[in-house]
């Protein structure tokens, strides 16, 4: 079991100048401070537009921060928009390249497709295409990462033929996931050989069931890339405190927030039916499952708040499923303030990870090994 | 900082509210009902100005249009047309209806009594043509909405998600105002897509102003057959309260 940080970079109004950069600086010091303690990676998603929620619109440019005051730590991008509207996928080759270069070979790459009007309505994306659009980004990608000279005649783009330099660092290309959100999504990753980036969970059974799913059909896939990226990531929250009290209550502050917020966002399908969107997408289960029923403390079932104690026995219930990793949001609106959120680091990377046995390394991967 | 909330005007818009017969109402189901619904962003900064402090704007904010054909209910044929601003009560997102029109006394005695609709009383039309469907509201011979869905294609009943709806009503066992949610219960048995177009709009009409409601891009249009169930009164708010201080459950 592996852990990784999560951001979405949620900002709270008043937003000044210095109210966004205080957000960032936090973030970079988050992440700095993950790198020093072990933790696996940091992921950083794309949204647009998504006031409060998330100002995170140029993740590359944040992870590049990231990679340039670390010295371990993988950076990864949760997710880049697979979508021509929002990047043109020769564009998504040469920045993951260049960031790959300058990370030293950290670079982990999810790839998704976007889940709300809000962001697709503003780039005026058709959201009945963007699966196919995302299908074709993704078959795309290892080949301009890999071939000398490139040309494509598809459905969504083309190009003449041409040399997309520089090439990733990591030979032959960085590991790449899929964000499962909507159900299936899972499926779509194992046929492709790439791992599955959740940003949701249902039950403990519900994950148990989709990671046998994934790791079954994942065995007979047909890689886009060069090699399979078979791994199974999920999202929480996380604080930690000695007190077990005092853990919760914060912990269950920050899933409050974050998940209120998160039912501020106007899903693709609320606003546009379509069978492109089976499900409102990532929050409405994340904030299901976080404001689901607990113990006597209060602490739903699985969320990583509490005492050191209270949080492995919930990853521990995560590890059963058959999870590689856990990716973990620290913040939302500033809700923590930054010193308690690096003391819960802290208290996590002493106290909780020592329980769980590191397992395969994404650099192994990377080298090719199916 | 919480998100943001309405800055709706109440003593003003509480002059066209409907008088609720308390909370008792039984469900209601209408069969067969034809439903035009359009999407449309509006201007975000002025519609803000539409919703009461109990809500919270849409990301970005949109306007729902609709006209709704019932064939047959225990008060006849009718066809009512209303406007909404969408936005969200707490978590859950709802459509603040601005004002109704109909063309049948008798249903509009019954929604606004037992449900609390602020419906009026108008000529209202819904056309299926070949190309196109049209709903359209006159008042003294007078078109003050016109909406259309244009390119039609079919899909499935299962992509439609509508959300409910809050309304201002005046209880009249109190007089107090009350913000009343309605959820119905849609079983779709066709459905469709298309482009949205507003033809005709008189902003007063509907209690808003060219300013305040400034439909700026459209989305999508939608023409469904349904059976709806009118449910019973669940969940009211106060309107002057954010929603997760002010909502009390009326029924199970």
């Amino acid at each position: 079991m592996k852990f990784g940080l999560f951001y979405e970079i949620s900002v709270p109004r008043p937003w000044t100048a210095e109210t966004e950069k205080t957000v960032y600086d936090r973030c970079l010091e988050q992440v700095k401070l993950a790198d020093e303690l072990g933790f696996e990676s940091v992921f950083a998603v794309e949204h647009h537009f998504l006031e409060e929620y998330s100002h995170c619109p140029a993740p590359e440019l944040f992870l590049t921060a990231c990679a340039m005051i670390t010295k371990r730590i993988r950076v990864g991008h949760g997710i880049i928009v697979c979508v021509p509207e929002f990047n043109h996928p020769i564009k998504i080759a040469e920045r993951t390249a260049v960031l790959d270069i300058l990370s030293g070979g950290r670079l982990e790459v999810g790839t998704g497709r976007s889940a709300t009007w809000t962001e697709l309505g503003g780039f005026r994306a058709n959201p009945d295409e963007t699966k196919k659009t995302w299908d074709e980004f993704v078959r795309c990608l290892p080949q301009m990462w890999t071939q000398e000279r490139y040309h494509y005649q598809g459905r969504s783009w083309s190009m003449p033929q041409r040399t997309i330099i520089p090439k990733p660092y990591q030979k032959p290309h960085p590991p790449m996931w899929v964000a499962v959100t909507s159900p299936g999504t899972e499926i779509d990753a194992a046929e492709r050989g790439m791992g599955s980036l959740g940003l949701t969970f249902g039950g403990f059974k519900e994950q148990e069931q989709k990671v046998n799913n994934y790791r079954k059909i994942i065995r007979n896939c047909e890689p886009v890339g060069k090699f399979v990226n078979e791994k199974v990531a999920t999202v929480n929250f996380l604080f930690c405190h000695n007190d077990d009290e005092v853990g919760v209550k914060t912990g269950l502050r920050l899933t409050g927030t974050f998940n209120y917020l998160a039912s501020q966002l106007l899903a693709a399908r609320e606003a546009y039916p379509t069978k492109s969107y089976p499900s409102l997408g990532l929050l409405p289960s994340l904030r299901q499952e976080a404001s689901g029923p607990g113990d006597a403390s209060g602490a739903p079932e699985g969320i990583a708040i509490g005492n050191p104690a209270r949080i492995i026995k919930a990853i521990k219930a995560w590890e059963s499923t058959g999870a590689d990793q856990v990716n973990f949001l620290l913040n939302a609106l500033e809700t923590v303030p930054q010193e308690q959120v690096l003391n819960s680091l802290r208290l996590f990377a002493k106290e909780v990870m020592p329980h769980f046995q590191k397992s395969g390394d994404s650099a192994t991967a990377a080298a090719g090994g199916r | 900082m919480p998100p943001r909330f309405g800055t709706l005007d109440l003593a003003k818009f509480a002059k066209s509210v409907s008088a609720i017969d308390g909370y008792k109402t039984e469900p209601l189901t209408l069969k067969g009902v034809q439903i035009l619904e359009l999407h449309m962003e509006i201007d975000d900064d002025p519609a803000i100005a539409l919703l009461p402090a109990t809500m919270h704007p849409a990301i970005p904010q949109y306007a729902i249009f609709n006209v709704l054909h019932a064939p047959n209910s225990e008060w006849g044929p009718f066809t009512i047309a209303e406007v909404r601003v969408a936005g969200r009560t707490g978590v859950r997102p709802r459509g603040f209806v601005l004002r109704s029109y109909i063309d049948n006394d008798d249903a509009a005695k019954a929604l606004s009594s037992r449900w609390g609709f602020p419906v009026a009383k108008g000529d209202v039309n819904l056309r299926v043509l070949h190309d196109r469907i049209v709903g359209r509201v006159k008042l003294g011979g007078k078109t003050v909405y016109e909406i259309e869905e244009q390119d039609r294609d079919s899909i499935g009943g299962g992509d439609i998600q509508y959300i409910a709806s809050m309304h201002l009503a005046r209880n009249k066992q109190d007089d107090k105002l009350v913000l009343v949610q309605v959820d119905p219960e849609y079983v779709f048995s066709k459905a469709e897509r298309g482009r949205p177009r507003v033809v005709a709009l008189d902003h007063e009409a509907f209690g808003a102003t060219a300013a305040n409601l400034n439909v700026m891009s459209p989305i999508m249009a939608c023409f469904t057959t349904a059976d709806i169930t009118l449910p019973k009164v669940r969940y009211i708010c106060n309107p002057e309260l954010p929603a997760m201080q002010g909502t009390t459950k009326v029924a199970a």
